[in-house]
């Protein structure tokens, strides 16, 4: 019997070999990376983000063949192209609003040529040149989502909310959910300092004191929390699930469960909260810069592109055209009142070294207590 | 038992005049490319160390040691990446903010006793499953009934913590079921908290339990068994006279790969904590993965971890693992 | 008399094996019947059944290919592993070499440091080495994250093998090399499966080194990532539940097969 059994296990193991190495062969012979070809582009990116019909165009137009790599997530973007240094093997990268200045500060991002995009001006004129978006004196990617930092809550249970107050109102002990650095800029606003830090510059003592009062509050109401969370599919399938009534969100996840009729509500509260933008942007020593560009040129050419995203994200689309693709849900659920509208700043590029060193020495506090 | 005595009773040597191996491995063993190369080797001791360690040596050294190395050098520089303009320096301030900080203590004892309870936990649930598939299945069914506890594993860490989450989560199946029978009338909540984190966790992991352990018992010879229960040794006195002795490499093979497991885990089986259950991988992570990033720290804290982790470990063996040694 | 005192045992360890499988299939029952759902977001209760999202996943062409790449790269990793994992493990129980627990804990290093340490630090070394990401690339970091679980398992039985099983084949006149196919091989037997089905799993399950060594070729989990990133939909229940399916089929059937070939 085991006879038998040695000799079927080494046939298997024979088979498992001979198909391995048959499978392998081609990849390890190939001599160069594939990336380097020209009529190539490689896309860092979302799913679902650029449709395939637009890439099936893009490439018989252009002759390009596009390959896209997908992300979920955005600090392992970061560490992939600072990994790679100056041989990346990416062309474009998709930037939260939160990372856009610490891309450009690692010298992750080339500047972006808006000469080199004729279609331009089928970017919202809000976008075209906004002032959080120019850095050192230059554009540094394509702005296609805008998104907040929002009050989200479940309306069978939590009638309005005002004011972020209610994320600390004992009465729901346990229920509240946030990601710890975001809300904790957000808890300085509550607590009338300056969340963004745009106002300490040179200021450290100020801003060191700030950061503390925010950490404090934040640990001393630390029971109010089921969970510190990071991705926004955790946020959804919380609030789907009924382990909180109300959380810390980005618009794109809460607005996704709006467009899919749950009885989420998303506001912005009379203190004010954040903005920002995910932008595309051409990365530094791009192997084919020249045809990010031509990517770049088509999306802003086809609103059909800037809709695929909102619906994949749930975040509004900063390029023309877009709102007439929507239904009249997906609209809803990106749009706030005028007056909530004013009370979003967008995130600021000064000082954010001395804001990053201590929000996230706070954050670490905060979990640890 | 193991391989046919016939065979085993045939002299290979150099002597290929007369080749009696019944299989083809003769043919291979009597080439005069084996003789000239392995067969060689062999013969003096010097060849079997180098066949033995040669390749086992470099690949340790180049691919175990060699990105940890990378991890060393940058756990001492003052900045990495280094940014043109800046410039880095040696320093072992990384390291000595662990140690001046009880911050960053207090996760790494968590992350430590966590373990070690999820160790024990996970032994104690699964040793007697591994046993009941080793030893009192019939052995025609033992494959099947090894399959039947390997399936749940194909689905992939993701979508396993997310089923637990739908079993444990507010509107999860327990307390849709205790309330749809009337037991409850809100629902408790089970998910982020310590039971939850330590549930998922031992669903993730059992199987790094289980299958040294079955290894390990499937070995204890069954007669033995039988001749100590014919000599009136009762269940209890076998298992810990016979079945816990034998079964002990399974034991520390299972418990480290699982500790080990344990301690560098963070990511998927998080999304199962609460804000209390804030580990050590968390914690280095977050020098990673923050807005502010700082390699260098995050390195020097994996370092860190990784150096107390083997220590535990290595310690365990020594403690519970005899070592027995054979000839070259 | 005696079988009432063997049996007590047996029937009490039968209900706790089959505990355990409900407490292994529970969560994952959940969680095929989730593929069913007729909406964009896992919940209960389910509500509308729908076929759909299996419509939508057996034409997603990423899908099929992403799985064809993740066995292969699996298969091959498994081979690396396995080999480099014994043969470690034959020097760490060999006599006559100093420093085993030294050689013991190298060869558990990857198991230790967290995902992402290790594919950072790994990125920078092929590029140290000049090596181009890719498929080797995913291999290597897969081989050098599976080693350490096919050592621990070679383990369980290589430290308490008798002796005198080696010492009797090379006193019938094998050599080293021989006696290692024919007497230690075998024996490893269960031992050798568990680490190769290790291997399959952590190659099947990595995301992170993947992301950092891989080229622009999806594997299955980089693919279910980037879907739960836009929102847990049941379509990515219905690629698990696929998964699982054909997975325990082509198991029952290789049983199926083994056993016959045993039996015959």
């Amino acid at each position: 019997m085991s006879e038998k059994l040695v000799t079927n296990r080494r046939t298997a193991l024979k088979l498992l070999g001979t198909g391995a190495a048959i499978l392998t062969a081609p990849y390890i012979i190939r001599p160069r990376p594939a990336w380097a070809d020209n009529g190539i582009l490689n896309v860092t990116t979302y799913d679902k983000f650029l449709p395939q019909e637009f890439i099936d165009k893009f490439q018989k137009d252009t002759g390009i063949e596009v390959r896209v790599r997908l992300t979920d997530d955005q600090g392992k973007q970061y560490n992939l192209l600072t990994a790679e240094g100056a041989n990346p093997s990416t062309d474009i990268v998709t930037v939260a609003g939160h990372r856009y200045s610490q891309f450009i500060d690692s010298k992750l991002l080339q500047p972006l040529d808006t000469g080199r995009i004729s279609n331009w001006k089928n970017l919202n004129s809000a976008y075209q040149d906004a002032p959080w978006a120019r850095i050192n004196g230059n554009l540094w990617g394509l702005p296609i989502l805008a998104g907040y930092e929002g009050l989200a809550r479940n309306v069978d249970y939590v009638k309005d909310a005002p004011s972020w107050e209610i994320m600390f109102d004992e009465q729901y002990k346990g229920q509240t959910s946030y990601i710890v650095s975001d809300f904790m800029t957000i808890t300085m606003q509550y607590l009338g300092h300056d969340g963004d830090f745009v106002t300490y510059t040179d200021k450290p003592e100020e801003a060191q004191k700030a950061t503390n009062e925010a950490r404090d509050f934040l640990i001393k109401h630390k029971d109010m929390v089921r969970k510190y969370y990071d991705a926004g599919s955790e946020v959804q399938q919380m609030f789907i699930n009924e382990d909180i009534y109300l959380a810390h969100s980005w618009s794109g996840p809460a607005a996704k469960l709006i467009i899919d009729g749950h009885p989420i509500k998303l506001s912005v509260p009379k203190e004010g909260t954040f903005g920002f933008c995910y932008t595309l942007n051409v990365v530094n020593n791009a192997p084919n810069a020249e045809n990010a560009y031509k990517l770049l040129d088509a999306i802003l050419a086809n609103p059909e592109v800037g809709a695929a995203m909102t619906r994949q994200s749930g975040y509004s689309s900063t390029i023309n055209g877009v709102g007439d693709l929507l239904n009249e849900r997906e609209r809803l659920a990106s749009t706030l009142p005028q007056e909530e509208v004013d009370r979003i700043i967008f995130f600021s590029s000064v000082n954010r070294d001395m804001k990053n060193e201590m929000i996230d020495r706070a954050t670490a506090e905060v979990k640890a207590a | 038992m193991v391989s046919s005595n016939t065979t085993a009773q045939d002299r290979a040597r150099s002597d290929a005049s007369v080749p009696r191996y019944s299989t083809r491995i003769a043919t291979v063993i009597n080439s005069a490319l084996y003789r000239h190369t392995l067969g060689a080797a062999v013969e003096s001791r010097i060849g079997r160390v180098i066949l033995l360690a040669g390749v086992p040596l470099i690949w340790l050294i180049m691919l175990h040691v060699g990105p940890i190395y990378q991890m060393l050098k940058i756990s001492l520089l003052s900045h990495y990446p280094v940014q043109p303009g800046m410039e880095s320096h040696f320093t072992l301030d990384n390291y000595a903010i662990f140690f001046r900080e009880s911050l960053y203590f207090t996760p790494l004892i968590k992350s430590f006793i966590f373990a070690t309870a999820a160790t024990a936990v996970t032994l104690i649930v699964v040793y007697p499953v591994a046993y009941y598939v080793a030893k009192v299945v019939k052995p025609q069914g033992r494959s099947r009934a090894l399959l039947l506890l390997l399936v749940p594993f194909w689905a992939g860490e993701l979508i396993r913590t997310f089923s637990v989450i739908m079993l444990l989560a507010n509107r999860g199946a327990v307390n849709v079921l205790l309330r749809e029978v009337g037991l409850i009338d809100r629902p408790i909540p089970m998910l982020y908290t310590s039971f939850s984190l330590g549930f998922g966790l031992v669903y993730l992991i059992c199987l790094y339990m289980l299958l040294p352990l079955y290894s390990a018992i499937e070995k204890i010879p069954s007669p033995l068994l039988d001749a100590a229960a014919d000599l009136g040794a009762g269940p209890f006195t076998r298992f810990r006279r016979i079945i816990l002795p034998l079964s002990r490499d399974g034991i520390v093979s299972g418990c480290c790969l699982v500790f080990l497991t344990c301690i560098g885990v963070f990511a998927t089986p998080m999304l199962l904590g609460g804000p209390t259950t804030v580990l050590f991988p968390e914690t280095i992570s977050g020098f990673f993965h923050g807005a502010s990033d700082k390699w260098p720290v995050g390195a020097a804290f994996a370092l860190i971890m990784l150096v107390t982790a083997l220590a535990a470990a290595a310690i365990f063996m020594r403690l519970v693992g005899g070592r027995k040694k054979r000839a070259i | 008399m005696r079988a009432m005192f063997s049996d007590a045992p047996r029937v009490t360890l039968a209900a706790f094996y089959w505990a355990f499988i409900l407490y292994l299939l529970l969560p994952l029952t959940l969680m095929m019947a989730m593929s069913f759902k007729d909406a964009n977001f896992v919940a209960f209760p389910i509500g509308d059944w729908t076929f759909d999202w299996y419509g939508e996943v057996m034409q997603d062409k990423q899908f099929l290919e992403a799985c064809l790449y993740s066995i292969m790269i699996a298969a091959a990793t498994t081979l690396a592993a396995t080999i480099l994992g014994v043969w470690i493990s034959m020097l760490i129980v060999a006599e006559g070499i100093r420093g085993q627990v030294i050689i013991f804990a190298l060869a558990c290093l990857p198991a230790v440091v967290p995902g992402m340490i290790s594919a950072i630090s790994l990125r920078i070394f092929i590029s140290t080495i000049d090596m181009p990401t890719g498929t080797a690339a995913i291999i290597l970091g897969h081989t050098v994250h599976a080693v350490p679980f096919v050592v621990v398992m070679a383990l369980t039985r290589l430290r308490s093998m008798p002796g005198n099983l080696v010492d009797a084949a090379r006193d019938l006149g094998a050599d080293s090399v021989v006696a290692f196919f024919r007497v230690t091989l075998p024996y490893l037997g269960p031992a050798l499966f568990g680490g190769m089905i290790f291997c399959v799993l952590l190659s099947i399950d990595d995301f992170v080194r993947t992301f950092f060594l891989g080229g622009y070729r999806l594997t299955l989990p980089m693919l279910i990532f980037a879907k739960v990133q836009g929102g847990m939909s049941p379509e990515i229940n219905a690629m698990a539940t696929l998964v699982l399916v054909v997975t325990a089929a082509v198991g029952l059937y290789a049983e199926h097969l083994t056993r016959r070939a045993r039996t015959r």
